[in-house]
């Protein structure tokens, strides 16, 4: 299976960063290379600013509502697929996550917040 | 023996979490329009959901993958999201029926004005999200809800018919004012086979990381749960049949429904049907909240889940409060709670097939699923309920508009 095959497995899949935190899904993927070249994927791309070349005016609809956050990760910081895509690096380093770190002040000061 | 004890009390919760309002109406409403004739309808429907739960427990243990995972994976980015907002709608419909439904029973029993009552609902079941933990949820809303029993009791000492009673589970059509009956059909299906159900039923797999050696369990919860949760909307039908029909009432009220345990057993009856109702409906709407923050989570990536706390899954907190104000604002409206079950239900058999669709590809797919894939059996029933759901997704809004919404 090609380096292509494998990253198109993965478009729409979870992403979980290395301390096992949900942090996003693969809402596109960086390919390159030129005609009679071979492809190569060098990014998994994720954040609502992906969503309008998904899915046209209900993708841009979403995007609105979602922020337009656009997150490139190089495929370098994949560390493998599994049941999700899962990375070298934390949620934090990568950029991503960042709609659960805005809205914890919304949640955190309500008593009992941190209690599992 | 503490894992049987274990299972035992799960199916007890099963049972008396099966009900909700969508049930209540349709299976009391339709024994008061058609008597027994619509019973044959329930086991096709429990079935369904059995099927169809068993298929997203399997998927959850094996590939660690909720409904709303799968349908992105399965069918892309822009069916995903016209599916997202589609449930989120019918959702949404469904918990402010439930809240009705809740703010109606504490008003039988207590008899304060609605509207607080409403107010108080929501504000006590986002307490009871916040602090109970799930085991407990479960527990308190499905050991609550089994005081439905009542009316298998009521249903029994109403004598009913039971001749027509059997007769009524052989499928037939009806010759008398058949597009109400296709109308009850649907909804009845509608009802039992729910989909925030299998959202719900599939998320808490993944949430208590089930394994491939979890899939007995998953097995016994879904046939035994529903097949006997199912037990109780037939005597619901039962009491709707041998108490309201050819009397000229119609259980438009959830007050009429519980009116069904208090003529056979007196004040004790209706303060079980009560009670019943309550909890029934109650544990419904936590399921709802949930399921609809589950969708919105892991559709978009976000972490999610009642196992992880409130600060480390803030986004999907925040959804789940905001359908529960959602609802509350739609409840506060004054719309009737009966009449948007009724909407609720019919606009969530639309919304079946984008649901279960990807499921069944997903249980399908080795690459997923490995040995556990659907066998024959799976996929042969699976296949029949889709072609039952495209037909009555097909025919939901039709009849919905030539029955006047089941008034004709």
């Amino acid at each position: 299976m090609s380096e292509i095959d494998i990253a198109l497995k993965v478009l729409d899949h979870q992403i979980v960063d290395c301390d096992g935190r949900r942090c996003g899904k693969v809402d596109d993927l960086a390919i390159e290379g030129g005609a009679g070249e071979t492809a190569r994927v060098t990014a998994i791309l994720a954040g609502p600013g992906y969503w309008p070349e998904r899915a046209g005016w209900i993708g841009r609809l979403a995007r609105a509502i979602g922020g337009g956050r656009r997150v490139r990760v190089p495929w370098e910081d994949v560390a493998g697929i599994e049941a999700h895509v899962l990375l070298r690096r934390t949620a934090r380093d990568l950029g991503l996550g960042r709609g659960d770190d805005r809205a914890r002040p919304w949640v955190e000061w309500i008593p009992g917040a941190h209690r599992k | 023996m503490s894992k049987i004890f274990g299972v035992a009390l799960g199916i007890l919760a099963a049972i008396g979490g099966f009900v909700d309002i969508g049930d209540l109406v349709f299976n009391v409403a339709a024994g008061a329009t058609f008597g027994y004739q619509l019973l044959w309808v329930l086991p096709i429907g429990v079935l369904g959901i059995i099927v169809y739960s068993e298929m997203c427990g399997r998927v959850a243990a094996v590939s660690k993958k909720a409904v709303f995972d799968a349908v992105r994976e399965r069918v892309g980015f822009s069916a995903g999201l016209s599916t997202l907002i589609a449930s989120e709608v019918v959702n949404l419909m469904t918990l402010a029926a439930e809240v009705g439904g809740i703010a109606i029973s504490l008003q039988l029993l207590c008899g304060l004005p609605y509207r607080w009552l409403i107010a108080l609902g929501v504000l006590g079941l986002g307490l009871v999200i916040w602090v109970t933990s799930f085991e407990w949820i479960e527990r308190i809303f499905g050991y609550g809800g089994l005081c439905l029993l009542v009316f298998a009791v009521g249903a029994v000492k109403l004598s009913p018919a039971w001749g027509k009673a059997a007769h009524g589970f052989i499928p037939h059509v009806s010759q008398n004012n058949s597009l109400l009956y296709l109308y009850f059909v649907v909804g009845l299906l509608g009802a039992a086979m729910t989909p925030y159900e299998v959202y719900f039923y599939s998320s808490g797999g993944v949430e208590e990381e089930w394994t491939p050696k979890d899939l007995g369990l998953n097995r016994a919860n879904a046939i035994i749960g529903y097949a006997l949760g199912g037990s109780l909307s037939v005597a619901l039908m039962v009491t709707g049949a041998a108490l309201f029909l050819n009397k000229g009432i119609s259980p438009e009220h959830l007050g009429t429904i519980a009116l069904g345990a208090q003529v056979p057993l007196g004040e004790v009856g209706l303060l079980f049907a009560l009670v019943g109702i309550l909890f029934a409906v109650g544990g419904a709407a936590i399921d709802t909240t949930f399921a609809g923050a589950y969708n919105l989570a892991q559709f978009c990536g976000w972490e999610w889940g009642r196992y992880r706390s409130a600060a480390k899954a803030p986004r999907f907190v925040l959804s789940w409060m905001a359908l529960l104000l959602l609802a509350l604002v739609i409840v506060m409206t004054g719309v009737d709670a009966v009449v948007l079950t009724e909407y609720a239900v019919l606009f969530s058999v639309v919304a079946l097939p984008l649901t279960y669709v990807p499921i069944l590809l997903v249980a399908n797919d080795v690459a997923y699923m490995g040995d556990h894939r659907n066998g024959k059996l799976a996929n042969v029933l699976g296949v029949a309920y889709l072609v039952v759901i495209a037909a009555v997704a097909l025919s939901a809004i039709p009849l919905m508009i030539l029955t006047n919404v089941g008034q004709n």
